[in-house]
Order: structure tokens, then sequence, then C-alpha cells
């Protein structure tokens, strides 16, 4: 329970602790691997663990359909 | 009087023509500022992209679920997959992914293990027609943008297909920008409509069906049982419902923090209904006395779990500018289950910038999870429990991976044939590796071109 408030408390922390950064001066942000995500790279690796692993989803990835049962 | 009355007139006159005017204006102002965004609205996206993905996967383990958590788990895969984005005006996108995997699975080959070529062994591929299959799926997926790109709007739907099993799915998200672009929520939606075709075990099918498995071949009679005299009857009823169904619901927040580092929350609820067991999955019961045809074990049952399942994740990203050579990103998640699972993912990766061009992406991952509370490894369950497995991905495991990544990139696509133009190509090797004897490999390779 203590970890939850925690992570909630570090959560909004961060979010309220922010600066606006204005679009001009977002050009490291913006870089091809700053990207918050995954990389269509990494696609069939993401498969790959939804199906040999129990957990899904919080990553982009597909939460559902087909059954990897092989 | 005739003078006051022209006056009157030529009053009402400029009174009309004034609003007239004012009503032009007002016109021309909104269809000038229309034709304005017109003119200089940048588009989403310029041109025609095309992402070719393949990979080639490998796995090796010795707790195959499909002989009741014993035998070999060896699998080959080689997928290919396609995505074409197009342009739609200015504000819409739509994509088109096609993807195709072919594979050879020696644990799904011994769904009949008697091939009459080899002796029967959970521990060897079998020659019978399961051993290998394809897999299609094909999706379609339509974005759109307010002018200011500030809100977006997706809607897909996706079908997907291979021979016990198929899937449509459709979804709808939509997504907002504020604060300056410095954050973005989003929400999105996908329900999928999966169907099997029901495949037993070879020695649990009591009716030819005349599928590709070759059952017709089999007739236990022709075998010596060894061990008990064998009858499932006392354990195995076939299945009735044959759908699953999953929702989906996913929140996302993204957040600059400052010039150099940005995060994302995102939290998942995922509900399934239907059959969610594997109707090849065998069970051994350990208070039954086993039986077999020549050493592969005779199964007692298939594995049973419930209908419904309800799982939730959440997940933070990082991403940290360091300087022009190196970026540091992180992901950690959590999940959990009504099944008793729960699990913590871990990774870290940090591309390396060679040159304006060239970026390599070491990277390492963590996952572990804790066991179903209906899991239970070879020959350990009993004929009393209600549901049952012992398929290894449902047990309490830790797993690494380690991997390595090549990307090229040419942001103005200098290399091009005709109007097709090369924008990055790029390959990774990643290999993963349970606590126990679980190991997989997978090459990917993917290539990025743009059509101007």
């Amino acid at each position: 329970m203590k970890l939850k408030y925690l992570i909630l408390f570090l959560t909004v922390a961060t979010l309220t602790s922010c600066v606006v950064v204005k679009e001009y001066e977002m050009v490291n942000l913006n870089d091809s691997d700053m990207i918050l995500g995954e990389k269509s790279i990494e696609r069939n690796i993401t498969t790959f663990h939804s199906y040999r692993e129990a957990a899904v989803g919080a990553n982009g990835g597909k939460t559902g359909g087909g059954c990897g049962c092989n | 009087m005739e003078g006051r009355l022209a006056g009157v007139v030529v009053v009402i006159k400029i009174l009309k023509m004034k609003k007239i005017i004012i009503l032009f204006s007002i016109l021309l102002t909104v269809l000038n500022s229309y034709s304005q965004d017109n003119t200089y609205k940048k588009r989403v996206l310029e041109g025609i992209e095309i992402d070719m993905i393949s990979s080639l996967y490998n796995q090796k383990g010795d707790s195959a679920a499909v002989c009741g958590g014993l035998g070999t788990e060896e699998i080959q895969d080689a997928t290919a997959t396609i995505v074409i984005s197009i342009p739609l005006r200015d504000d819409g996108v739509i994509k088109f992914d096609a993807g195709i995997s072919s594979y050879t699975s020696a644990s799904s080959s011994n769904i009949n293990p008697f091939s009459k070529k080899n002796i029967a062994t959970p521990f060897n591929a079998s020659s019978g027609a399961s051993k290998e299959d394809e897999w299609t799926s094909y999706s379609l997926t339509y974005l759109h943008y307010s002018n200011d790109r500030n809100k977006i709007v997706n809607t897909k739907i996706s079908v997907a297909d291979e021979y016990d099993y198929s899937s449509f799915g459709f979804g709808l998200g939509y997504t907002s920008l504020f604060n300056r672009k410095n954050t973005e929520v989003s929400i999105n939606s996908n329900i999928y409509f999966d169907e099997w075709k029901l495949l037993y075990p070879i020695e649990l099918r009591t009716n030819k069906s005349n599928d590709k498995d070759d059952d017709d071949d089999f007739d236990i009679n022709m075998y010596t049982v060894i061990g008990a005299a064998y009858s499932p009857e006392k354990y195995f009823t076939p299945l009735t419902d044959r759908k699953r169904n999953s929702y989906s619901l996913s929140f996302g927040l993204s957040q600059i923090l400052s010039k150099n580092l940005h995060t994302s929350f995102n939290l998942d609820v995922v509900k399934q209904k239907g059959l969610l067991s594997t109707p090849f999955h065998r069970i051994y019961f350990k208070d039954v006395v086993n039986s077999f045809i020549e050493e592969f074990q005779l199964a007692n049952d298939i594995e049973r779990l419930p209908i419904t399942r309800y799982k939730t994740s959440v997940g933070n990203r990082m991403s940290l500018y360091i300087n022009e050579y190196f970026i540091l990103k992180s992901f950690y998640r959590y999940y959990a289950d009504d099944w008793g699972i729960s699990s913590n993912t871990i990774s870290i990766e940090a591309p390396v910038k060679l040159s304006s061009k060239f970026t390599i992406y070491p990277a390492y991952r963590f996952y572990n999870q804790t066991a179903s509370i209906y899991f239970d490894s070879y020959d350990k369950h009993l004929s009393t429990e209600l549901y049952y497995t012992s398929d290894n991905d449902l047990s309490a495991y830790a797993a690494n991976q380690y991997s390595l990544g090549l990307s090229y990139t040419d942001v103005f696509s200098d290399i091009n044939i005709w109007r097709i133009g090369l924008k990055t190509i790029d390959i990774k090797y990643a290999h993963y590796s349970r606590n126990s004897t679980f190991t997989a490999n997978i090459l990917t390779f993917g290539i990025k071109l743009v059509v101007e």
C-alpha cells in the first residue's frame, strides 16, 4: 500500500514540476530514438513475448486476439 | 415629401449595403482563413510509406504443454509483414498491414505422435501434419487528425487465421494533445472475436473428423498399450464452447518533463471470455495409473481453465536525451490477473549514435511472473480438481533477454530508385532465456521506404 502511495506521489510530483517546452525547443525530444514506444523492428519480438509470457498490455502491443498456442 | 422618401430609401439601401458588406466581409474572412488552412497546412503524412519487417525465430525447451508439461518445445518460425501507410487528403492516414508466419512446431506435431515412422516419444517431433502451419493476418487502420493536429481519432479492423484458430477484431481510439503539445492523453478500446477449431490429442478423438492430423490412420487397437488399460472417458468430455472474446481498454498519458526528458504512463484493462484453454494440451493425473503407447504417455484429460480472465497492467516509459551520442530509455510494467499471476517487466535500452546515420541499440530486459493458481507441472494434478494446466507459460519463472540492434537512418532518403527512397534499415538480434531449459532466439530485419 505504501508503495502505491509512493508511486502516486512521484507521478504527481513529476507531472506538476515540469516546465512547458516550446515546439522549437523539442529538437532532442523529436529525435527518432526518443520515441516513447516500440520501434517497428520490435514488433515481432513483442508478439513472441505476448505468446510466451502471461503479461500483456501497457506497452502498446496487442492485448487480445490470436492463440499463441504452439 | 418625395425628397424625404428618397432620402429614407437611400438610407435603407446604405444600411442593407452595409449589412451585405459586413456579411460578405465575414464570409471572406472565413473562406480566407479556410483557404489559408488548405494552402499552408502541412500534411500529416507527406507520401506513401512502406515498412517491411521479417524475422526468424526459434525456441527450445523440454516442458511442452501439448505433452502435459514434458517433451520438446522446439519451434522454428519465419514471419514477414508489410505495412503500407497512405496519406488520405491532408488530415488522414490509412494503414494496411499484412503478415504471414510459417512455422514448424515439434510440440504441436505431438498432437498426433503416432506417425508409424518413429517410436512415439514426447522428446521428438512427430511427422504428423500438425508439425507445421501458417498464420496470416490483415488489418486496416484509419487515423484522422484535426486541423491543429492536436486531436487524433483512429479506427481499426483486423482478421487473422491459422488452421485451428481464427480471429476478427476492431478498435477505436482517441488522442488529445494540449499544453502546447507537452501533454498527450489517449484512450483506446479493442474487441477481438476469436474461434477455435477443436483439435484434441489424437488418443482422445472419438469421431473421425477428417482433419489434417490423419486421425483416420490412428486406431488404438493397432497398438500395444503399456500400463493401465486406457479409458479416458472417465475424465475427458469434449468441449462445448469454441469461441473466445477479448475486450480491452487502454489509457495513456505522455508528458514532456524538460527539453531532454519525456515520460508516459499506460494502463490496460482486459477481459477475456470463452474458451481460454487450449484443446490439445494434455493433462496427466497423479491419481490415475499411467498408460503408454511406445514411449508416449496417453492423456487423461485436456487442459481446463475458467471461462473468464481479467488482466490489468500499468506501465511507464522514460526517454532521456543525454547528448548527441547517447540516449537512455527505460520501461517498467506491472501486471496482475485473476488467475493468480503477477509479473514485473523491466527493460533498459541505450541507443548510441555512431554517426548521423548509424545507431546501435544494446538493450537488456528482465521479466518474472508468479504461477497461475491452476498450474502444476507434469503428472502433478489430481483428477478431483476443477481447473488444471501444465503449460509452463503459466508457471513461475524469471527470464532475461539481451539484444543488440543496428539502424541506418537516412532522413532525406538520398538513396532512391525511381520514386522510391530508402529511409531506414534496421536489424536486431535478441536472445531470451528462462531460469529453466527454455531458450529462444529472434533475428529481425526491417526496411522503411518512402514513395515521393
